[in-house]
C-alpha cells in the first residue's frame, strides 16, 4: 500500500510542479491529450504487470503491436486472398479487429510454449519474438505504410464517447478487467503465487505451465489491442509502429511499484506508472525542452522510482 | 529427448542446405551486395529494393542486407559479402562516422562500395557517395516557406533523430534561410523520431502549450503528416500550414488535396539507379568516379504537384 502512495505522491509532486511552471497543464484539453496518448501504453503496461507478476519479462510487445495493427489494416483494407483456391475472404470492421486480436494471443501464447514446455528463458524467448514479430510486420507490409482505413476503423482512435476519448475508455476497461482478475478470481492468485515462490505454487497443485501461457497470451492480446488503437490514430498501419515500446511498459510497471522478481505488485501501481512517464512526456513538450535532455530526464526518473522503491521495501523489513 | 533429437536434426539440415547454396552461388554470374541501413522505413525499402532491380538489370544477381540501423551489424554483413566473393557494394550507411571502417574493410579486400543517400564523413574511402542533397532541399523549403508566411509567424519545428546526420542537415539548411527573418519565431522544436505517431503526440502537446501558431517544419513525411493529423484533431489544419521533405505518396497527395503545402522529393529510384550503373561501369573498367555526387531534391508544392501525383 505505502509503495503505491509514493508513486501517487510523486506523481501530485510532478503535476504540481507542471502546474506552476505552465499555465496550460490543467486545462481540460491538455488532461485529455494526456490521457490519450498514455492509453496505448497502459494497455501493453497491463499486460507487463501480469506478465511480470509471474517473474517473467515480455520484450516483444511493440512487435505484437506493430503487426497486430498491420494485420488488422491490411484484412480492412484488401481482404485477403488465397490464389491457390482461388476464393478471397473479405472482412468487416470486427472481424478484421479480432483477427489482429488473435494474432497477438496466439504469438503471445506461443512465448508462454517457448517458455514452459522448452524452458526457454523469458528473456531470451520473447527477444526473439520481438524480431520474429517486427520481421513478420515488415513481411506483411513489405515495409510500407497500410493507410485509409475508413472514418468507422478512425473512430476507434478519434472519436468520443461521453466527453472522453474512445482509446481512453479501451484502457479503462483493459485495467478494469485486470483489476478485477488480480484481486477477485484465482487465475490472480494463482499468478501471484507463481511469482512469489513457483516451487510451492507448483506443489500445491497449481499448473504453472498452463497459468503462464495465458500471461503471456493475455500480453499479446493487450499488444494487439494497443496496436489497433495506434493503427486507429494514425489511420495508417506503420511498419515501424511500436519500437522500444517494451521499454515504455516495463517502465511504467516497474515505477509503479512491481517487483521485476514477480509476486509482488499491483494493476493500480502500474497504471501510476503510466500516467506519471505520460505526464512526463508532455509536461517536458509543454516547457520546450531539448529533445537531448529529455532523453537524461527520463531516465533519472525511472532511477530515482526504483531507489525509493528498494529504500521503501528495506525499511518495511 | 524427442524435442532435442529434432532440434539437432534441423539444425543439421539447415547448415547442409546452405552450404549447398553458398557452392551454387560461387560459380554463377557476378554478385552485387546491397547493404541498407533499415528496413523500418518505406523510403529506405524503395532505396534498397531499386537498387536491386536495377543491379538485376543490368545482369547481376542481387542481395539485400538489413543493418538494422547498427553498425556492429553492418560490419557481419561486410564480412560476410566480402568471403563470399560479391564484386561490388552498393551501400546505404547507417552512420557517416561509424561505418567508415566498414568501408575501409571492403577497400582493402579490392570490393568497389558506391554510398546511396546517407554519407560517410571521409575523403578517398568510397568509391563514390551518390548523395540526396538534403541540405539544399532544404533551403529550397525554407525559401517558400518564408513566402508563404509573408516573412513573419511562428512557427514549430519537428526534427527526426536526434542523433542523425540527416537530422540536422534538413534543419540547418531550412534555418539557414528562415533565421534571416527576425520576425519568424522558432516557439518549439522538438523530436518526432522520423516517427508519425511519436510526431502527433509531440505535437498534440505542443499546441497546448502554443495554440497560435502559424506553420510547421516536419524533416520528413511521416512526421509531416502526425503533425497534420494533430491539427485536424484540434480543428486548426485549415491555418497552420504544414511542410515535410521526402516526397512520400501520402504527403504528394495531401499536397494535391491542399492539407499540407510543400515537401521536398528526394529520388530514391534515381540514387540506386546510378549507384548500379557506376558499379557496373567499375567492373567493366573504369575508375575515375566523382567523389561526390549530389541528386538534387526537388521542392513540391500545390503549383507543381500535378507532375508527381501519378508516380507512386
Amino acid at each position: 500500500m505505502l509503495v503505491k502512495f509514493q508513486s501517487l505522491l510523486a506523481l501530485v509532486l510532478l503535476c504540481f510542479l507542471l502546474g506552476v511552471m505552465t499555465d496550460i497543464f490543467f486545462t481540460y484539453a491538455n488532461l485529455i491529450n494526456v490521457m490519450r496518448q498514455i492509453s496505448v501504453n497502459i494497455c501493453i503496461s497491463v499486460g507487463m504487470t501480469l506478465v511480470i507478476l509471474t517473474g517473467g519479462i515480455d520484450l516483444s510487445v511493440g512487435s505484437l503491436l506493430a503487426l497486430s495493427g498491420a494485420i488488422t489494416a491490411g484484412l480492412l483494407k484488401f481482404g485477403l486472398e488465397l490464389p491457390f483456391i482461388d476464393t478471397f475472404i473479405g472482412f468487416t470492421l470486427f472481424g478484421a479487429i479480432m483477427a489482429g486480436i488473435i494474432t497477438g494471443t496466439s504469438l503471445g501464447a506461443f512465448n508462454g510454449l517457448m517458455i514452459t514446455r522448452f524452458r526457454v528463458p523469458p528473456f531470451v524467448a520473447t527477444l526473439a519474438m520481438l524480431t520474429i514479430g517486427r520481421g513478420l510486420t515488415m513481411l506483411y507490409t513489405k515495409g510500407f505504410p497500410i493507410s485509409g482505413l475508413g472514418p468507422q476503423f478512425s473512430y476507434l482512435g478519434t472519436g468520443w464517447f461521453l466527453g472522453i476519448p474512445i482509446p481512453v475508455w479501451i484502457s479503462l476497461i483493459v485495467v478494469a478487467i485486470a483489476v478485477f482478475i488480480t484481486n477477485k478470481t484465482r487465475l490472480g492468485r494463482y499468478i501471484y503465487a507463481i511469482g512469489g515462490n513457483e516451487s510451492a505454487a507448483a506443489l500445491s497443485g497449481i499448473n504453472i505451465k498452463k497459468i503462464k501461457t495465458m500471461v503471456y497470451a493475455i500480453a499479446g492480446a493487450l499488444a494487439a489491442v494497443g496496436g489497433i488503437i495506434v493503427t486507429s490514430r494514425l489511420d495508417s498501419a506503420q511498419p515501424n509502429a511500436g519500437n522500444s515500446y517494451e521499454l515504455d511498459a516495463i517502465a511504467a510497471v516497474v515505477i509503479g511499484g512491481t517487483s521485476l522478481s514477480g509476486g509482488k505488485g499491483t494493476i493500480g501501481g502500474t497504471v501510476l506508472g503510466a500516467i506519471i512517464i505520460g505526464v512526463l512526456n508532455n509536461g517536458l513538450v509543454l516547457l520546450n525542452v531539448s529533445p537531448f535532455w529529455q532523453q537524461v530526464i527520463k531516465g533519472v526518473v525511472i532511477l530515482l522510482a526504483i531507489i525509493i522503491d528498494k529504500y521503501n521495501s528495506k525499511s518495511n523489513g | 529427448m524427442k524435442y532435442r533429437l529434432i532440434l539437432f536434426f534441423s539444425a543439421c539440415l539447415l547448415t547442409f542446405s546452405s552450404g549447398c547454396r553458398k557452392n551454387k552461388q560461387t560459380s554463377g554470374t557476378p554478385k552485387i551486395a546491397v547493404i541498407i541501413s533499415t528496413l523500418n522505413n518505406p523510403w529506405f525499402v524503395v532505396l534498397a529494393e531499386s537498387a536491386v532491380r536495377e543491379a538485376e538489370l543490368l545482369g547481376y544477381e542481387a542481395k539485400i542486407f538489413d543493418s538494422q540501423n547498427n553498425t556492429a551489424l553492418e560490419a557481419d554483413h561486410f564480412e560476410n559479402v566480402i568471403v563470399s566473393g560479391y564484386s561490388a557494394i552498393l551501400f546505404n550507411p547507417s552512420d557517416s562516422d561509424g561505418s567508415i571502417s566498414n568501408i575501409i574493410k571492403a577497400k582493402a579486400a579490392d570490393i568497389p562500395v558506391f554510398c546511396m543517400d546517407r554519407e560517410v564523413n571521409a575523403k578517398g574511402v568510397a568509391t563514390s557517395q551518390i548523395l540526396s542533397d538534403s541540405y539544399s532541399g532544404c533551403v529550397a523549403i525554407g525559401k517558400n516557406f518564408v513566402q508563404s508566411l509573408n516573412k513573419k509567424g511562428k512557427y514549430v519545428e519537428i526534427i527526426g533523430m536526434v542523433g542523425d546526420n540527416n537530422t540536422w542537415n534538413r534543419s540547418m539548411g531550412f534555418h539557414s534561410v528562415v533565421d534571416n527573418y527576425p520576425e519568424l519565431v522558432m516557439v518549439a522544436q522538438q523530436s518526432g523520431e522520423f516517427d508519425r505517431n511519436k510526431s502527433m503526440e509531440i505535437m498534440e502537446s505542443i499546441l497546448q502549450a502554443q495554440p497560435h501558431i502559424d506553420a510547421v517544419f516536419c524533416g520528413n513525411d511521416p512526421m509531416a503528416m502526425g503533425a497534420y493529423q494533430a491539427l485536424v484533431a484540434a480543428g486548426m489544419a485549415d491555418r497552420v500550414k504544414v511542410f515535410g521533405f521526402d516526397g512520400a505518396y501520402e504527403v504528394i497527395q495531401s499536397i494535391h488535396e491542399g492539407k499540407i503545402k510543400a515537401t521536398g522529393m528526394q529520388f530514391p529510384e534515381l540514387m540506386a539507379k546510378t549507384a548500379a550503373g557506376f558499379a557496373d561501369e567499375y567492373m567493366n573498367g573504369r575508375r575515375d568516379f566523382p567523389e561526390k555526387m549530389p541528386v538534387s531534391v526537388e521542392l513540391v508544392t500545390s503549383e507543381n504537384v500535378k507532375f508527381y501525383i501519378d508516380k507512386p
